[in-house]
């Protein structure tokens, strides 16, 4: 198996479905050429032409409205938001319209395509470059959202977007795109959306979370368990639309305690649901409050915002610290 | 002090005293026609090539149309109908506009378009189904009366939100062309989507990657109470093509005749040069919606201006000067319009209406659990109701 960072799986998930689907169009700013100013979408253009890998003008709300109309006429769009930043412009045409297609034409249309939004904070990009937008395309059904924070994820649930019947927004690690390679399976195979990872077992605690964090959260639990003796249990969610309900609830009923870190903000985050979701499905067997860990509903800061803003090892040890010691 | 007066009608503004119908002066302001007030043909565009069967269909569904719309004011006054969005005036340009383009061809229709759909064999239940909300239309009840589609006549249902639609129409057309299929589209929207993003988006678009595309940017006079004047500071809604490198130009939109010459012209060069954009001057005789009140902002003289531009009249007497009509059969007709109304009203007010548990139905391919769980809640809560 090659060892791959995130931002080369990504690349050959991409090339997969190109070569294998000759619906399959990448369209974006700076994505053909220039391979994405990541480097993400390196060579495609090269191998698949430029009528498949597109450079855009500069306009998101115009390249998530024209990858519908594609979608509406029978091609699989992946459509990249060069920073999820920029994503608001075309918010009314990926919730408006994508996600509402199939619906509002009784089932008759419906808009099969992937929406890239390169998100998360850690690279001193500040507010536009930074912010993690999940939150705002949960709100109503009709597109799934998945975050990939591993290499062989970034491959896995790229094929699965394309291939999924409906729009899916792909919201990519930024900061884990060249720090991180692993060996990757390069199968042609989706993952299955919906479904979490447990990346440590534990009795004491279930922690939720999801992004890059989720590596920092899995090292944190590892050092309490050495340290104090805490056995955290750490699921990375993968998937927040469709969530992995019957993964969170046996967690959650083995041991009494939550904790949910994302690096989004606090108010009506993704926790939020979460939160109101296992208390009304485990109530009984929660020994402590539900603790959500979140960055503040404040914009992201450019100089101390990749220490400060996100959540760190030391609060992300002290929010699962104070769930364990928690007293009544 | 009195707002200039100018934009792209040159009639609109409460205070104005002397209204000019702009297609009095359609020379003056470069729109084309094929036939002027009485039908007759003013040599501008050549008389476009359709044969006497076509023509009759045309002026037949034109009438239909404008019945509908005389019908549908009185369902939603009487409570039938929940809303209604008129169309009267507007009949030239969506109907002349359909025949233009061939059933393999798509066509994303706005909200004042019925004829579109008629055209291409929906039967009239079909949108007084649609029209009172029933389960068993297209789209199961879930638009508002007037928003329709069916893409088993390659007409894509509008996106609500006026305009949003432009650049969903030209990624269509440029799906097509990527895939090397040899269909056209044609995409009609109102002069107030002009002002939205994605009027340029599209057309930023269109000009770069020339999908195979007409817009028809049917400028009615009217965005609800916003007159043209305040839309745009641009003379024409056509000339915001050139910005784009769209080929463009303005047309009668009361000229059936002139609107299927241009419109077929453009769909023919699509190929070739990609996208045009036709700007049709026409005029919003009706409300903007049943919830409208055009006294707090336009004058009957205004209207009055329009009355004798008709599109109906004009071409009826463009038919009955090539002896295609004759006089006595439009009462026939006109009784032949209501006659299938009543009965289609009938039978779609008869149908029922969706189950409230069909609200999660197509939200996605699969419904997520959540949805599920969602649907066994109000399923429950309803005690077997639903």
């Amino acid at each position: 198996m090659p060892n791959l960072t995130v931002l080369e799986s990504l690349n050959a998930a991409m090339a997969h479905e190109l070569e294998h689907d000759p619906d399959v169009v990448l369209m974006g700013e700076d994505v053909g050429q220039a391979g994405g100013i990541f480097r993400t979408s390196q060579g495609l253009q090269q191998r698949f032409g430029s009528a498949r890998v597109i450079d855009t003008p500069l306009d998101e709300k115009g390249i998530v409205a024209h990858a519908i109309g594609m979608a509406l006429y029978g091609l699989k769009p992946i459509a990249e938001i060069q920073f999820s930043g920029f994503i608001h412009d075309a918010f009314e045409h990926i919730m408006f319209c994508a996600a509402r297609y199939r619906w509002a034409s009784g089932g008759q249309y419906s808009c099969p395509m992937v929406i890239r939004a390169p998100s998360f904070g850690g690279i001193k990009g500040g507010l536009w470059h930074s912010q993690s937008v999940e939150a705002y395309f949960v709100h109503h059904g009709g597109i799934k959202i998945l975050v990939p924070s591993t290499p062989q994820d970034a491959y896995g649930m790229t094929i699965a977007a394309v291939r999924d019947p409906d729009p899916v927004l792909l919201v990519e690690p930024v900061p884990l795109y060249r720090a991180l390679s692993a060996e990757v399976e390069l199968d042609g195979q989706p993952i299955e959306i919906g479904k979490a990872s447990v990346l440590r077992q534990g009795d004491d605690c279930t922690v939720l979370t999801y992004g890059p964090i989720r590596h920092w959260v899995a090292e944190v639990a590892d050092e309490l368990a050495a340290e104090r003796g805490y056995q955290a249990e750490v699921i990375d969610l993968r998937s927040l639309i469709p969530y992995d309900i019957e993964c969170i609830l046996s967690s959650v009923r083995k041991t009494g305690r939550v904790v949910i870190v994302h690096e989004a903000p606090l108010s009506l985050g993704y926790g939020a649901e979460l939160a109101a979701v296992i208390q009304d499905k485990a109530f009984g067997y929660l020994h402590t409050p539900i603790q959500r860990l979140a960055a503040p509903d404040v914009p992201y800061h450019f100089s101390i915002g990749d220490e400060y803003y996100r959540p760190s090892r030391d609060r992300i040890r002290a929010a699962i610290e104070r769930t364990m010691e928690y007293e009544i | 002090m009195a707002r200039k007066r100018g934009g792209p009608s040159g009639t609109g503004r409460k205070q104005d005293k002397a209204i000019v119908c702009p297609l009095a002066r359609a020379e003056e302001l470069g729109i084309r026609q094929v036939i002027d007030q009485d039908g007759k043909l003013t040599g501008d565009l050549p008389e476009p090539d359709l044969d006497r069967e076509t023509l009759i269909r045309l002026y037949e569904m034109m009438v239909l149309v404008r019945a509908i719309d005389e019908r549908g004011w009185t369902l939603q006054r009487s409570g039938r109908v929940e809303f209604w969005i008129p169309h009267r005036g507007l009949e030239a340009v969506h109907n002349a506009a359909t025949i233009a383009f061939t059933m393999e061809d798509w066509i994303f229709m706005g909200y004042r378009h019925p004829g579109t759909l008629l055209l291409r064999g929906a039967p009239l239940v079909q949108l007084f189904a649609q029209y009172f909300g029933r389960r068993d239309e297209p789209f199961k009840g879930r638009r508002l009366p007037t928003l329709m589609g069916d893409r088993r006549l390659n007409v894509v249902p509008m996106t609500t939100q006026v305009g949003s639609y432009i650049p969903h129409a030209c990624g269509a057309a440029w799906a097509a062309k990527i895939k090397r299929h040899d269909t056209r589209f044609l995409a009609m929207f109102g002069d107030g989507s002009s002002s939205r993003g994605e009027f340029h988006s599209g057309m930023n678009f269109a000009g770069v990657f020339k999908p195979p595309i007409v817009f028809i940017c049917e400028n009615n006079g009217w965005a609800v109470s916003t007159p043209t004047d305040v839309q745009t500071a641009s003379a024409t809604f056509a000339e915001k093509g050139d910005a784009y490198g769209v080929r463009n130009l303005r047309v009668d939109g009361n000229d059936a005749l002139a609107v299927y010459a241009v419109t077929r012209e453009a769909r023919e060069l699509a190929p070739e040069i990609g996208a045009s954009l036709i700007e049709a001057v026409t005029y919003r005789m009706g409300f903007h919606t049943s919830s409208d009140n055009p006294d707090l902002y336009r004058s009957k003289a205004d209207v009055e201006a329009w009355e004798p531009w008709d599109p109906l009249v004009r071409l009826r007497k463009y038919l009955e000067h090539k002896g295609f009509w004759a006089e006595a059969e439009e009462e026939a007709l006109w009784q032949r319009c209501k006659d299938e109304i009543q009965a289609a009203i009938e039978e779609a007010e008869a149908m029922p209406l969706p189950e409230p548990a069909s609200m999660f139905d197509d939200t996605f391919a699969e419904p997520t659990w959540m949805l599920e769980e969602q649907r066994a809640a109000l399923l429950d809560d309803l005690g077997g109701k639903a």
